[in-house]
């Protein structure tokens, strides 16, 4: 699931997570469709813009994320306004980020939802504190 | 003769014999009498320590005539907002037989107060006992009332500068929103030109169109990753260009993802204003460019960078070692054109030497004065 309120912006994520072999399955331009989607959905793993239409609403839906038992992780230009315990997501990645960046991090990130957690993070991605409280639940 | 009377006559007395004893031969006496100072002398010897002398200026200071004075002890100059503490150091003085000098609150005979800079101290005979206190006063009202606004007028001003220090902050407050605002726009706008360019290779079917997109798109994530350096600092107008050189070079060598490339890095902090940042990562990101491509066309190689300061100026190196291979000439052009201006931009020098498989590019800046001082 990709949270963005950029149209072109969630089109590119949402092509590059295709090219790292994964499906996008939901969209939302604000927290009210995030929770609208979440409703009757559950992704495996979702990325989440913390500026979004009805406002700075991404840590938000972040918390409702982490409720929900899904793993994700932010994707901002302002990593600091993350609270401390970055919500519950599994890290953050900072815009504007490379083609590269995005890549590693998606590798990272499958290898983490899949539960190895034995591989090593890139440096594109800002890691919250402790990865292993992060609850991480398959779908199906 | 009532009791009263009887003190009065004989304080007079004593007074007139002071002053007739000395007034022709003793210059001081003179000087009393005349001086603009108020001042009086008191008799501890007789009942009550009364007033047995003033002067013309002590008349004129408290309204009463020497008549009315002379006689008296002198707390008739007190009144009901006289200090009890005040009154009470003046009488241990006068007991322990000791100079005091202090402020106090007293009053004319019309009843107006004055504040009265009190100097009161025996005179002693030879034998050592007191036969005389002197006391002299002074009436700082003025001074006392310029304190008062002084303090009124300074406690208006720190009610100003609370009042302005409010209105700077809710002023910075937005500012700082507006920056933060601004920042936000910059990257997502960088991200989007990025999304373009991806968005055309990705339809262009033809090759050429697709690399000549992709390298645009090269330089694109090159100031990408200035915006992300650039913010990351807590002081904003900062860069170094140890620590982009270190992302770019990871960035371009893992993207190629070929083991035969090895990499090597000597990487020192060096910090430079922010408006050099964009320059030196251009040229950074086409000289790290320029050795991975070359790197890539035949069995791989070995890329060194070093980033350091040397007496006076940067080094920016890139060394790699690779069979040297023809670049096609459009992308040659722009990468050549790319690093110079930049170059010239930032005033660096850039020197390149090719020695059979090793290629040596070194850029020279010099360092700043201020920014010396910054750092």
């Amino acid at each position: 699931m990709i949270v963005e309120d950029e149209m072109l912006l969630a089109m590119e994520l949402e092509s590059e997570v295709e090219m790292a072999g994964h499906r996008v399955v939901g969209m939302a331009v604000s927290q009210t469709q995030a929770q609208e989607y979440l409703r009757g959905n559950r992704p495996d793993f979702a990325f989440v813009d913390i500026h979004l239409q009805d406002g700075p609403t991404g840590v938000d839906v972040g918390r409702d994320l982490a409720a929900a038992g899904i793993p994700f992780v932010f994707v901002s230009g302002n990593i600091k306004r993350i609270p401390d315990d970055f919500a519950g997501a599994l890290g953050a990645i900072e815009k504007p980020y490379t083609v590269n960046g995005m890549k590693n991090a998606l590798a990272y990130i499958s290898a983490v939802v899949e539960g190895d957690f034995d591989v090593e993070p890139p440096a594109s991605l800002v890691l919250a504190e402790d990865v292993g409280s992060v609850s991480l639940r398959r779908h199906g | 003769m009532l009791d009263k009377d009887r003190k009065r006559h004989d304080a007079q007395d004593a007074g007139d014999r002071l002053v007739a004893r000395h007034v022709r031969e003793d210059p001081f006496a003179a000087a009393f009498k005349a001086t603009r100072m108020p001042m009086i002398v008191t008799d501890p010897n007789q009942d009550d320590n009364p007033i047995i002398f003033c002067n013309a200026a002590f008349e004129k200071l408290t309204g009463y005539s020497s008549e009315e004075v002379v006689g008296r002890n002198c707390r008739f100059l007190q009144g009901p907002e006289t200090s009890r503490s005040a009154i009470a150091r003046i009488r241990q003085a006068v007991e322990a037989g000791s100079d005091i000098a202090l402020d106090i609150l007293n009053y004319r005979k019309d009843g107006a107060s004055f504040w009265n800079a009190l100097f009161l101290s025996p005179v002693r005979d030879d034998a050592g006992k007191i036969v005389y206190f002197f006391a002299s006063q002074l009436d700082f009202t003025n001074v006392k009332s310029r304190e008062s606004d002084l303090a009124a007028a300074r406690h208006r001003a720190e009610e100003e500068v609370a009042k302005h220090t409010e209105t700077l902050e809710a002023a910075i407050k937005a500012r700082t929103l507006l920056v933060h605002e601004v920042d936000h726009r910059v990257k997502n706008n960088l991200l989007t030109m990025a999304s373009i360019v991806k968005l055309q290779a990705r339809i262009a079917k033809d090759d050429v169109q697709k690399r000549t997109l992709m390298s645009v798109l090269n330089r694109v994530e090159a100031l990408s990753t200035v915006q992300r350096k650039l913010f990351t600092l807590d002081d904003v107008s900062r860069f170094d260009i140890a620590d982009f050189a270190r992302e770019i070079v990871t960035d371009l060598v893992g993207a190629v993802g070929r083991d035969d490339i090895r990499l090597s890095l000597d990487l020192h902090p060096v910090y430079v204003p922010a408006m050099k940042a964009t320059p030196l990562s251009l040229i950074v990101n086409e000289l790290v460019g320029d050795a991975v491509r070359r790197g890539l066309s035949d069995g791989g190689g070995h890329i060194h960078v070093v980033v350091k300061r040397l007496n006076g100026h940067f080094l920016i190196r890139v060394e790699d070692t690779s069979i040297p291979v023809e670049v096609d000439e459009e992308s040659a052009e722009v990468g050549r054109i790319l690093l110079e201006t930049s170059a010239r931009q930032v005033e660096a020098k850039i020197e390149k030497q090719v020695d059979g498989h090793r290629t040596t590019v070194d850029v020279t800046l010099l360092v700043d004065a201020a920014q010396e001082n910054a750092n």
